[in-house]
C-alpha cells in the first residue's frame, strides 16, 4: 500500500522532479534509525548495470591458454577458401553461415582451445568435487563453470577489450529491455539475516546517472515492468553472512539480454545469487545452468559473422565445444546434456523499486511472485 | 510556413477512424506524373500508368558506400557476376548465385526516362545517364519503378519503414510532403503512418477532449504536454487551434488536440498509449490484418501472429552486390533463404519456417496481405493448379513464417535469425509495437 501511494504520486512528477527526489533520497539512504545496513521498512531494491560472464584471466593468459587463442570466422575462412574469387557464394559465405546457423555437434575441424589450469572463479553447484571442477582462487573446490572452460581462450570473451565484454556488458546498462532488477525483503540487516525475500523484475526505465551519464548512481527510482516483463518475475529465499546475500537455487530464470537491438534473453537453471551488499550496491555472481542452445543463439542473434570476427569467436566451433563441455540436464531421449554449468560476473546499484498500484495490479504482481 | 496548396482532401476524421487518407502538400509536376493513394506508404509519386517512383539513396555499408549519390545514376543493364565486399568478414570478387538467370539492375528497376524536350519544374530534373539517355529526379534522386508493382497504388518494390545501418542500400517509394505543419513528421510503420514530433517522439489524443476544449490541465499537463502552435499558426484542413487559456494555442489533428508523453522514454516509443483514455495518432492506418491473425504482447511489444498464436516472420534479404538486389521475393533466387531456413534443404525449412498456410478460397481485404501459391520446393511462385503448391499468406507479396523453435504465443525466439541480425539474410519478427528497438526491425 506504501509503494502503491509512493507510485501514484511519482507518476504526477516529471522526471526532473524525480531525479531530485531520488537523489536526495540517495543522500538519505533507505536506513531506518541511522543505521545505512538496515533498510527502511526491511526492503532494500538493487539494478542490475554490469553483467557478463565470469573469466578467470592471468595478465599474458598463458596459465590458462597455453596454446594462444582460437581463430575466428575470418581466420577460418581464409583457411578453407584460400581462392574464394573461384567460387561461389554458396560454397563460401553462406555454407559458413549455415554451419552458423545450423550448429552441430560432429567434430571441429579446427584444433579448439579450451581454458586449462585449476582455476575458474563460479560456485560449487552441485555440492560435488570432481575432476572436471575447478577451484576458486580463493581456494574453494568443486567450482562448476564449464562456460568458463569453452570461452576463456577466445578474445571476445576476455576483458577488458574483448568485443563481447565490452558490447554486452554496456547494453546492460544502456537498453531498458536488459533492466534486471533485485529486491529484498524481510532484511533485519545486510550484515546478517538468515531469511529474507529475494524477487527478480524488470524495471521500465532509464538509469539515473551523473552528469556525465556514464556513471550509475544510487538512489534512482524503477518502476516494475508489469506490462511486457511480468513473465520474468521470481522470487526465492536468502541467507545475509557478513554481508554476502546467498539464495536458494530458482528453478529457470530469464535474463533478457539484448545486445544490438534483437531480443533475446540467457536462461539459467537452478539460477543462485552470491552478492556483497551495501546500501549503495550489490557485486558478486549469478551462477547456474545455461540452456547451451539459447547461449548460443543469444550470442549470433545479437552479432552478425561481422561482430564475432572482430573477437576472433567462431560461433561454429564454440557450439561444438559448448555441446561438447555441457554438463547438465541430459536430453531424456538422447541422453546428450543441454545445460552447461556457468557464473557471470553481476554489479547492481541501489534503487528504489516502484511496484503497480491498484488491487488488479498488486494481485497480478503478487500472483508472478508466487507463481515459481 | 503552412503550405497552403493542398492534396486530395479526405473528409477530417477523428484519429483512429479507418480509411482516412492522408493528405499531402501538392507540388509541381512534369506532364504524365501524378500522385497515387497507398495503404501502407500515403500518397507517393507515380508515372502515367500509376506505377510508383522509387530512389535508391546512398546508404553507408561496413566497406563502403552502394545506393546513388544526388544527380548520379548508378544503375544499369550490365549483370554483376561478383560480390562487392561491401560487408566484412566475407571478402569481394566471390562468384554471385545463378549467374545464368540473374538479372541486371535494370531489369528490376527501369529508370524513369526523360523525354528529349523535357523541361526542369519545381524539384523535378531530368539527369544525363552514362548511356546517352536522360533520366528523371526528384529532389536530385534518380528515379525508377519497380517490376514487381502491378497495379497503381502498389509499393511492392521498397518501403520508407524504418531500416538498419546494416540492411541494404533499399529502394524506397518517393512522394509529395505530408500535409502537415512544421514541427511535425510522420513515419511509416505496420500499423500505420504515425504523426509524431520533428524529433520523432509520438503525439497523442486524449479521449476526453472535445473539438474545441481540452480537458488536460494542472498535473495532467506535466506529463502529457500540449503541443503549442505559433502564434502565427492558423488553421487549415484537418488541422485546428485551439486556445487553452489566453495566449497559449494547440494544434489539433482532426479535431483532436495533441500531446506528447514525458515518460515515453525515447523517441518512437508508443508507452503512453498505455494509459486509458490516451491513443497514438496516425494519418492513415494500416489495413487490417488477415481474420484469422492474431496479435500477442511479447518481452519487447506486440508482434503479430497467425490463428494459433504463433509468432509471424518475415524474410529479409539483399545480396552483397554493387547493386544491392533483393533476393527477398519469390521471383528472386532462393538460395540465401534457404541457406538459412534450412541450411538448403527445402524440407528442413518447410519444419524450421514453415509458411502461414492460408485457407482454401481466402480472401485478402487488402492489397498489403495477399494469398499467392508457392512451390514448397523452390520457394518460387506456382501456378495455381501446380500440384502440391502451397496457398500461404503474404506481405507486400512476400510469404510470411512462423518459427519451429516457438513454442508458445509470445514467443519471438526467431526474431533475428540470419545475416547482420537478420537486417540481410534472415527472418524478422513482425512488429506491430516495439517499445525497445525504435522501430528499427
Amino acid at each position: 500500500m506504501i509503494a502503491a501511494n509512493r507510485e501514484q504520486t511519482m507518476k504526477n512528477r516529471s522526471p526532473a522532479i524525480l531525479t531530485g527526489i531520488a537523489l536526495l533520497a540517495s543522500f538519505a539512504a533507505q536506513a531506518d534509525g541511522g543505521n545505512p545496513m538496515v533498510p527502511r521498512e526491511g526492503a532494500i531494491g538493487y539494478v542490475m548495470t554490469d553483467l557478463f560472464w565470469a573469466v578467470y584471466q592471468t595478465p599474458d593468459a598463458k596459465q590458462e591458454c597455453p596454446n594462444g587463442f582460437n581463430p575466428g570466422p575470418r581466420e577460418q575462412f581464409e583457411v578453407l577458401f584460400p581462392d574464394s574469387e573461384k567460387r561461389t557464394v554458396v560454397d563460401t559465405q553462406l555454407k559458413q553461415e549455415i554451419e552458423t546457423w545450423h550448429p552441430t555437434a560432429d567434430p571441429d575441424s579446427f584444433p579448439f582451445y579450451e581454458a586449462e589450469g585449476p582455476l575458474s572463479y563460479g560456485l560449487n553447484l552441485d555440492g560435488k568435487t570432481g575432476p572436471n571442477d575447478f577451484t576458486h582462487p580463493d581456494g574453494e573446490q568443486g567450482i562448476d563453470n564449464e562456460v568458463y572452460r569453452a570461452v576463456a581462450c577466445i578474445i571476445g570473451f576476455r576483458g577488458p577489450v574483448g568485443v563481447e565484454y565490452i558490447f554486452q556488458n554496456k547494453a546492460i546498462a544502456d537498453r531498458r529491455y536488459n533492466r534486471t532488477m533485485i529486491e529484498l525483503t524481510g532484511v533485519d540487516d545486510l550484515t546478517n539475516d538468515d531469511n529474507v525475500t529475494v524477487t527478480l523484475y524488470r524495471g521500465l526505465d532509464r538509469l539515473l546517472t551523473d552528469a556525465t551519464g556514464m556513471k550509475v548512481m544510487s538512489g534512482g527510482s524503477q518502476r516494475v515492468d508489469m506490462r511486457w516483463g511480468a513473465k520474468l518475475i521470481r522470487q526465492t529465499k536468502g541467507k545475509i553472512v557478513d554481508s554476502v546475500l546467498t539464495t536458494e537455487p530458482i528453478a529457470e530464470v530469464v535474463i533478457p539480454w539484448m545486445n544490438l537491438n534483437v531480443p533475446t534473453f540467457q536462461i539459467i537453471r537452478d539460477m543462485r545469487l552470491q552478492l556483497k551488499l551495501t546500501p549503495t550496491g550489490a557485486e558478486g555472481l549469478i551462477a547456474g545452468y545455461a540452456d547451451v542452445d539459447t547461449w548460443y543463439r543469444q550470442l549470433i542473434r545479437n552479432d552478425s559473422t561481422h561482430h564475432l570476427s572482430n573477437g576472433q569467436i567462431s560461433g561454429i566451433s564454440l557450439y561444438k565445444a559448448l555441446r561438447r563441455l555441457a554438463d547438465a540436464y541430459p536430453d531424456p531421449e538422447t541422453g546428450a546434456n543441454t545445460a552447461i554449468s556457468t557464473a557471470l560476473d553481476v554489479k547492481l546499484t541501489q534503487v528504489f523499486i516502484v511496484h503497480p498500484s491498484g488491487e488488479a495490479a498488486v494481485a497480478e504482481l503478487i500472483a508472478h511472485q508466487t507463481a515459481d | 510556413m503552412f503550405a497552403t496548396v493542398m492534396g486530395v482532401a479526405a473528409e477530417p476524421d477523428r484519429p483512429d477512424t479507418p480509411g482516412s487518407v492522408e493528405e499531402y502538400v501538392s507540388v509541381p509536376m512534369p506532364p504524365g506524373f501524378r500522385v497515387e493513394a497507398t495503404e501502407l506508404e500515403g500518397p507517393v509519386f507515380a508515372d502515367a500508368s500509376g506505377r510508383t517512383l522509387y530512389t535508391w539513396p546512398s546508404h553507408k555499408l561496413r566497406n563502403g558506400y552502394s545506393g546513388e549519390t544526388q544527380g548520379n545514376p548508378a544503375c544499369y543493364d550490365e549483370v554483376r557476376t561478383v560480390t562487392a565486399g561491401l560487408m566484412s568478414p566475407y571478402p569481394p570478387g566471390i562468384l554471385l548465385p545463378e549467374l545464368d538467370s540473374r538479372p541486371s539492375c535494370t531489369d528490376l528497376w527501369p529508370p524513369v526516362l526523360a523525354a528529349d524536350d523535357a523541361q526542369d519544374i519545381g524539384k523535378w530534373t531530368v539527369v544525363d545517364r552514362k548511356d546517352g539517355t536522360r533520366q528523371w529526379t526528384y529532389d536530385e534522386q534518380p528515379l525508377y519503378i519497380s517490376v514487381l508493382d502491378n497495379q497503381p497504388g502498389d509499393v511492392i518494390g521498397g518501403t520508407t519503414r524504418r531500416y538498419g545501418g546494416d540492411s541494404p542500400a533499399n529502394r524506397v517509394p518517393v512522394g509529395p510532403p505530408p500535409r502537415i505543419p512544421p514541427g511535425f513528421a510522420v513515419k511509416t510503420t505496420t500499423v500505420g503512418r504515425l504523426l509524431t514530433t520533428d524529433k520523432n517522439y509520438s503525439v497523442y489524443a486524449y479521449d476526453q477532449d472535445t473539438p474545441d476544449t481540452s480537458m488536460c490541465h494542472a498535473d495532467c499537463a506535466r506529463t502529457w504536454v500540449p503541443v503549442t502552435a505559433p502564434a502565427m499558426a492558423h488553421a487549415q484542413g484537418e488541422w485546428s487551434i485551439i486556445e487553452r487559456s489566453p495566449g497559449v494555442r494547440q494544434w489539433a489533428f482532426r479535431r483532436q488536440p495533441l500531446y506528447t508523453n514525458v515518460l515515453d522514454p525515447r523517441s518512437w516509443s508508443l508507452e503512453g498509449s498505455d494509459v486509458p483514455g490516451w491513443s497514438n495518432v496516425y494519418t492513415q492506418r494500416a489495413p487490417s490484418i488477415p481474420e484469422s491473425f492474431t496479435v500477442q504482447d511479447t518481452l519487447v511489444g506486440q508482434v503479430l501472429a497467425d490463428s494459433r498464436g504463433m509468432t509471424i516472420y518475415t524474410y529479409v534479404c539483399g545480396d552483397d552486390s554493387v547493386d544491392q538486389l533483393s533476393c527477398e521475393h519469390p521471383n528472386d533466387t532462393q538460395v540465401y533463404r534457404l541457406a538459412m531456413c534450412g541450411g538448403g534443404d527445402p524440407g528442413k525449412c518447410l519444419k524450421s519456417w514453415p509458411y502461414v498456410l492460408a485457407d482454401i478460397g481466402t480472401l485478402s481485404n487488402s492489397r498489403a496481405w495477399s494469398v499467392i501459391n508457392i512451390d514448397p520446393k523452390t520457394g518460387h511462385h506456382a501456378a495455381a493448379e501446380q500440384a502440391a503448391a502451397f496457398s500461404v499468406w503474404a506481405y507486400r507479396d512476400r510469404p510470411v513464417y512462423t518459427y519451429g523453435g516457438d513454442q508458445q504465443p509470445g514467443d519471438v525466439n526467431g526474431a533475428g535469425t540470419g545475416e547482420w541480425r537478420a537486417q540481410r539474410n534472415g527472418l524478422k519478427a513482425f512488429w506491430l509495437r516495439d517499445d525497445y528497438m525504435g522501430g528499427t526491425l
